[in-house]
């Protein structure tokens, strides 16, 4: 281990750069002739069989403690892999795998070192590194020709965003996810069974989260005789953050993204100053007002006193020790599951709260397209991929894969198509067929709403009577934990979303300018490490001027400037 | 020496030795030019345009770069006395242990740690000092109130230090005490003999026996004085400690490896080698005008 790591950093990142720069670099004269062989813009089947046996070699997250897949089963052998080569006739092999922990890396020596799979999913800078590089496939003509209308659909009711966000020169070079608007919302998840115990009230205010919190610390609501209990939960060390920002603009687990707007404040999303002009929320006094309110919580002992340092910050609410966090609507699939079967009675429910100074509820909002799949230039057949997309798609509305079998993360190259709507609609149409308003059959014809007939099918088994009552104790989740995951996490996580008016807050780039290439990631640093110091007492709360000082001297306004540019045009 | 064909042998054996070097340290060399470049992967080295000194500007420009070479120097240095007081120390006082089942289990319990790699050991680390861990728990019992050690960057370096010594000096020990068994003993029974007592022959015997040692032992580890542990750090730091325990190697993953900026990590990596390079010549110059020592 040793002698690795210091064969690694001696000599740094070069290494690997050198190494595979003598086998990689081809010339780029060949691309020109490709394009012109696929100008052919003829619709195509997109679920066509390939008569010969196609292979595909993926670069894919694979999270070494995933136990889900059947023994026997690999990451290269199972039920999705089995069902594409039976499809498709494609043969999916790993040209390389990472945990999540280690993919970014990953990615990143494959961009350097120009050596990439034939196709893999990446985010919005790697697109953007690899654009710039030269290295994709233009997937223009795959779009028009093999995408399946479910996924065009999707893709072209994000108002353009979407494909925006892969279009580089007029040509598409990767095909997007798109996710539910709800990712990108942070509601609070707080326990119900606590403040009943109480007497208390969801706190709708700063002042009256104060005391919530206070209360969870100091009067023992787990009843243990011992005081141990958390009020707020924090962010974890390593990728947690207090707040999303406009390149990681959604699901931030354990932050203080609802605080910040109840303050009216947006760090780390492109603001309108009041004239059109962009400008950096980090740097607003609103930011500082907030980063003021959630120190002095921190100094009175109502944030976890581990934030930022701790590993994992699921763990206290799983094992029953923290009172109230916030995140996005999907928590079933975060830490309650493993929270409720550790007790039963834990009620976790969201609110939509707190509330800023006008009563109102305004989160920021992320971009739909986060995931993008992408095609090394003078790959044989750039439509692959598109086609698995395809596949995946219509076997989700079929109902054809079983998550209890390996869950969906283990079809390769997947990425998310929901529409935007997904997890609202999905909300009110299972309220509507519990009040026996509508049917299942009524919903028949909403073929892009992908798992809505199983939802609608499943819900009875894991809810019972009275239904207009979200509590735990009205769910039977031992019946089906994988239906009461996604019912729990769609009934509760979305409630807030379906009930509360909601004024949204745009971030007005979601994309990386020029610059940013070189400086953001120094002016980030600053950022969180400066934000963090005042939350938690250690450096003191006028810093926060000298930060903002700092930033736009050290290439914050530059970068301004350049965002403006960006949206003028 | 006597058979012919005998030093073969050893040849053979420092081949593994010599491959491992052209391929990870030689061979990479190369890719230094990708710090006086702008660099695009889809160029390659060899047609990427070049940017003469500009990423060098920048990184002096940066506050964090310099920040960066301070605390990596700093946590070397205290690492690399540290690493030569304590275990020649602990091995001097075993050596005077004449119960040598109880020297034999002692030396066996401090090797222990070497054996465990950061990753497992930086968990231990921060349950050991969090909130609620035993630290501060015994802290309790003694009037002080929590404190959350990993949080303050005053801190950070010393943890760094000292729970890198707990982990290495059992293994340190060890070449001393390898060292140790070369004295001869008739010297010490000479020194007896004269009515030397065990403080002086502590030092006119068992010190000067080792001398080579320990100065080979410090030679070698000035060639790493500006590696300060990056499987250690990177398990331990957090954004509070930047400040303080951002080292080199930390700060070249996250700006190449997890933010794409080839070139301006590139450029630091140089840096490094080349304030390495100029160390180690200089402690190797020292050895030899003190010690007489050469390694080649």
């Amino acid at each position: 281990m040793k002698h690795t790591f210091k064969a690694a950093w001696i000599f740094s990142i070069s290494a690997v750069l050198v190494l595979s720069a003598c086998s990689g670099s081809e010339p780029t004269a060949e691309s020109t002739a490709k394009e012109t062989q696929t100008q052919n813009t003829e619709p195509a089947d997109p679920y066509g069989r390939y008569e010969e046996p196609m292979t595909i070699n993926i670069g894919m997250q694979v999270d070494p403690t995933d136990k889900d897949l059947p023994s026997g089963d690999t990451p290269l052998d199972n039920q999705y892999t089995r069902q594409i080569e039976e499809a498709l006739n494609i043969k999916v092999e790993h040209a390389f795998t990472a945990s999540a922990a280690n993919m970014r890396q990953k990615i990143s020596l494959a961009i350097a070192s120009n050596d990439l799979p034939d196709a893999l999913v990446v985010n919005a800078v790697e697109l953007r590194q690899m654009v710039a590089a030269g290295q994709l496939a233009d997937l223009t003509q795959v779009y028009e020709r093999y995408a399946s209308p479910e996924i065009k659909d999707i893709i072209e009711k994000t108002d353009g965003a979407a494909l925006k966000s892969v279009t580089f020169d007029g040509k598409m070079y990767a095909i997007p996810g798109v996710q539910a608007d709800a990712d990108g919302i942070h509601i609070m998840w707080i326990r119900q069974d606590w403040l009943d115990k109480l007497g208390l009230e969801p706190p709708r205010t700063m002042e009256e989260l104060e005391n919530v919190a206070r209360a969870f610390v100091e009067q023992d609501p787990d009843g243990n005789g011992i005081s141990d209990t958390i009020g707020i939960s924090g962010p974890q060390s390593g990728d947690g953050k207090m707040y999303a920002n406009f390149l990681e603009s959604k699901n931030n687990l354990f932050g203080f993204d609802a605080i910040f707007s109840a303050y009216g404040a947006y760090p780390g999303y492109w603001l309108d100053d009041g004239n059109g002009n962009p400008v950096y929320g980090s740097t607003l006094p609103e930011t500082k007002e907030a980063l003021s309110g959630l120190r002095d919580l921190y100094a009175k002992g109502l944030i976890d006193p581990e934030m930022a340092v701790r590993e994992a910050s699921d763990e206290p609410i799983i094992n029953g020790k923290s009172g109230m966090f916030f995140a996005p609507w999907w928590m079933g699939y975060g830490p309650l599951t493993n929270a409720v079967k550790n007790n039963p009675k834990a009620n976790w429910q969201a609110y939509a709260l707190p509330l800023d100074a006008d009563e109102a509820f305004r989160p920021h909002t992320a971009t739909p397209s986060t995931e993008f799949v992408v095609v090394r230039k003078d790959y044989e057949h750039p439509e692959i991929p598109m086609k698995m997309l395809n596949n995946l798609f219509k076997n989700e509305m079929e109902n054809t894969f079983d998550p209890s079998k390996g869950g969906p993360g283990f079809y390769p190259l997947r990425v998310v198509f929901a529409p935007s709507d997904e997890i609202e609609f999905t909300n009110k149409a299972i309220k509507e067929v519990l009040a026996g308003t509508k049917t299942k059959e009524d919903y028949a014809g909403d073929r892009s709403y992908k798992l809505l007939s199983s939802d609608l099918e499943n819900i009875t088994k894991i809810k019972q009577e009275p239904y207009d009552d979200w509590s735990i104790d009205t769910w039977t989740p031992d019946a089906d934990w994988g239906a009461w995951t996604r019912a729990y996490s769609i009934m509760v996580g979305g409630n807030p979303l379906v009930e509360t008016e909601m004024d949204r807050v745009n971030s007005m780039i979601y994309e990386q300018t020029p610059l940013m290439e070189s400086r953001w990631v120094n002016l980030k640093k600053m950022e969180d490490e400066m934000f963090l110091k005042i939350v938690m007492g250690v450096a003191p709360i006028e810093s926060f001027d000298q930060f903002v000082e700092d930033w736009k001297r050290q290439g914050g306004e530059q970068i301004t400037r350049e965002v403006a540019e960006a949206l003028q045009q | 020496m006597r058979i012919k064909g005998f030093d073969k042998h050893y040849y053979l054996m420092l081949l593994p030795g010599y491959l491992w070097l052209i391929v990870f340290s030689i061979v990479p060399m190369f890719g230094i030019v990708i710090a006086f470049q702008y660099f695009n992967p889809g160029k390659g080295v060899f047609h990427s345009d070049w940017a003469g000194l500009e990423h060098f500007r920048y990184m002096f420009v940066l506050k964090d770069t310099r920040q960066v070479f301070f605390n990596t120097l700093l946590i070397a240095v205290l690492k690399i006395i540290a690493h030569l007081i304590i275990p020649l120390i602990f091995a001097l006082m075993l050596n005077e242990l004449r119960q040598i089942v109880l020297k034999r289990w002692i030396q066996t319990i401090v090797y222990l740690p070497h054996f465990l790699s950061w990753v497992i050991l930086g968990g231990i680390m921060l349950d050991l000092f969090s909130y609620n861990g035993p630290v501060n728990q015994l802290g309790a019992l003694l009037g002080f109130s929590p404190t959350l050690f990993f949080a303050k960057a005053e801190l950070f370096p010393w943890l760094v230090v000292g729970s890198d010594v707990w982990k290495e000096f059992g293994f340190n020990t060890i070449i001393y005490l390898a060292a140790l068994t070369g004295i001869n003993p008739a010297l010490y029974e000479a020194s007896g003999m004269d009515g030397a007592s065990r403080w002086r022959s502590l030092w006119h015997i068992t010190l000067p026996g080792i001398r080579t040692t320990a100065v080979l032992l410090t030679v070698l580890s000035l060639g790493n004085v500006l590696n300060a542990g990056f499987d250690q750090i990177f398990n331990l730091y957090n954004p509070l400690v930047y400040s303080t325990g951002d080292i080199i190697d930390t700060w070249v993953y996250r700006t190449g490896l997890l933010n794409l900026q080839y070139e301006l990590a590139t450029a630091v990596g140089v840096l490094k080698s080349l304030i390495g390079f100029i160390l180690i010549s200089i402690s190797y110059y020292l050895a030899y005008r003190l010690i007489n020592y050469r390694i080649f």
